[in-house]
């Protein structure tokens, strides 16, 4: 499956034979590539780049909108307060939980299932549209499924099994602990066919004759999988884990309306208090530091993810 | 060992479908019960089905039809502005010699690493200040922060399939950029468009946090509406899974019509991932 994005970055095929003639034309193919992309950058640049410089200045007053005498300049403070708030650190670590365990179920359990699916000869076309479902759902939706009829106590199908086990009826959102597993297979569940779909694509696409040849070789199955899939895979599993950890930082939907990241503040991951920060308590200032937090620590973790990408193309 | 081999195959396929089938099976079989169906305990697979819920939550006094509404305009409105736009800048980027063009893709890339909660803070403000809270321009224009690079590098994907040949046969014809344009080269990428605007609409549709945030009493899409059926006191089960069944229905539709290139969707720009979840 080609995995790669596209090439936008690469020049275009230079064409042989250019005359002063076409220099002209260059010219004017510039000019109309120019009128062509400028509308969408501009609407670009107003969407997003704006906002980040406001989002910055922000940061840098006391904006309450629940105590508006108060706001002025602030300069640093916010982030000096922010360094300080072992809520902040708290929802950090919280986020770190949330990604790497989410991320790291989605492949694992993505590629199994890739794996063992791969050998069925009919029905792949049942399994991709099964696997489609939850993807193309809201998460808000999926969220408000999962709390309600599924977790609910006494009522929810998880709950009835947990009874008919024995294990007795649990406050599935209502412990810190509980809650926290419960979003974390929330999001696992609706995002592993994703990597199942990108996994299983890439699977069908590694050539044959390496198999036979390590098959020639002798080598058992759990050594074709480490020593021949596994490499071959590694664009496409590295391509799935940064795709994942981005979204699994930012993740909202699901856990707001299952939790709002209660109870108190068990799953409150950075992405939520900078929410609630900003528009429950109403501390514009404040919340945009954390929001510029989390765009550092996004941008720290997607180097990190970058390097390893480049390493491993090397 | 064969044995073994299929028994492991048709256990992951069992588990597979239960787990990822079951919750949205359950949400439509509960949208057909009665109150009383399912409340039942233990739950009822087998029931007389009625749509009684569905005729509540449609035409009773707490109707989402102006909701489903709001949802489609939204929808529509991000979908045909983000189109406009992209398509354009798209083919510049994927055809023409642009100056700074490795600066511009990437640019384009770096927009979407903006976590949303943040960007939403000086949205929020602006939009207070001119007015524009709770109106349908305000929230699609800021829906193009997410569609809008998506759809650029879903449509530089398909731009650069089409063969060079094609401009140069019609340069020489002697038409002008834009006719080229217009007649030749939209003509080669209708499929690509087609599958752009799928998944702009579906990224639309799904989009929560600036929905929260911006939506009021006017401007109310589906996902935000589900939260009138739940209160502390009193959960109306049935006309809830009825309104997660109608938000779920647009979105199943297009995904299963767009299987094909679902992935294609999902990856494109790899670097980063398109959808806002």
């Amino acid at each position: 499956m080609p995995v790669a994005g596209p090439n936008i970055a690469g020049e275009p095929d230079a064409l042989p034979g250019l005359t002063g003639h076409d220099r002209i034309s260059a010219r004017r193919e510039k000019r109309f590539a120019t009128a062509l992309l400028a509308p969408a950058f501009l609407a670009l640049i107003a969407t997003t780049t704006f906002p980040l410089l406001f989002l910055i200045w922000i940061s840098t007053q006391r904006m309450d909108l629940a105590m508006p005498f108060m706001d002025g300049f602030a300069g640093v403070d916010n982030y000096r307060q922010l360094l300080a708030d072992p809520r902040f650190w708290r929802s950090l670590v919280l986020s770190l939980v949330y990604t790497v365990s989410t991320v790291v179920l989605q492949v694992v359990i993505g590629l199994a299932l890739a794996l063992l699916l791969m050998k069925m000869k009919r029905g792949q076309t049942l399994f991709r549209i099964i696997a489609i479902l939850p993807v193309v759902l809201s998460p808000a939706i999926v969220g408000m499924v999962w709390r309600s009829f599924m977790l609910t106590p006494e009522f929810g199908v998880i709950d009835y099994l947990a009874i008919s086990a024995g294990l007795g009826s649990q406050n599935w959102l209502g412990d810190p602990t509980m809650a926290m597993i419960s979003v974390i297979v929330i999001h696992t569940w609706q995002w592993t066919p994703f990597a199942f779909m990108v996994l299983l694509a890439s699977l069908a696409a590694l050539p044959d004759e390496i198999y036979e040849a390590a098959r020639i070789d002798r080598a058992g199955a759990w050594q074709r999988f480490i020593r021949i899939t596994l490499p071959l895979l590694r664009p496409a599993i590295v391509m799935v884990i940064i795709m994942r950890t981005m979204v699994a930082l930012t993740a909202f939907a699901a856990i707001y309306v299952v939790t709002a990241g209660g109870p108190g503040t068990a799953t409150e991951i950075l992405n939520l208090y900078a929410y609630r920060k900003s528009f429950t308590e109403l501390s514009l200032g404040y919340g945009s530091a954390l929001a510029v937090a989390l765009l550092i620590v996004t941008l720290l973790i997607s180097a990190v993810l970058f390097l390893m990408r480049r390493e491993r193309a090397a | 060992m064969k044995t073994l081999r299929s028994l492991a195959i048709s256990l992951a396929v069992l588990v597979f479908i239960i787990a990822w089938v079951f919750p949205i099976l359950w949400s439509v079989l509960n949208s057909f019960k009665t109150e009383q169906d399912i409340l039942a305990y233990p739950p009822k697979f087998f029931f007389e089905p009625t749509l009684a819920a569905y005729r509540e939550v449609l035409f009773g006094s707490q109707s989402i039809l102006p909701n489903v509404w709001s949802s489609f305009v939204i929808s529509i409105g991000t979908t045909v502005l983000t189109m406009i736009l992209a398509i354009p800048a798209a083919y510049a980027l994927a055809r023409l010699r642009v100056p700074g063009k490795r600066g511009a893709g990437f640019y384009i890339l770096a927009t979407q690493m903006l976590p949303p909660v943040g960007i939403i803070i000086p949205y929020f403000l602006v939009l207070r200040n001119i007015g524009w809270m709770d109106t349908y321009q305000g929230i699609i224009i800021i829906y193009l922060s997410f569609s809008l690079p998506f759809a650029i590098w879903l449509m530089v994907s398909y731009f650069e399939d089409i063969p060079f040949e094609m401009e140069e046969a019609a340069a020489v014809d002697g038409a002008g950029r834009l006719t080229t344009l217009w007649r030749i080269i939209i003509p080669q990428v209708k499929g690509g468009i087609a599958v752009t605007v799928v998944f702009v609409f579906l990224n639309a549709w799904n989009e929560f946090l600036f929905a929260v945030v911006l939506s009021g009493n006017t401007v109310r899409p589906v996902t935000i509406a589900m939260f009138n059926f739940v209160s502390v006191e009193q959960t109306l089960w049935a006309q809830l899974a009825a309104v997660s069944v109608i938000a779920m229905l647009p979105v199943v539709v297009l995904g299963v019509i767009a299987q094909q290139h679902i992935v294609k969707g999902l990856t494109v720009g790899a670097v980063k991932g398109g959808g806002r979840r």
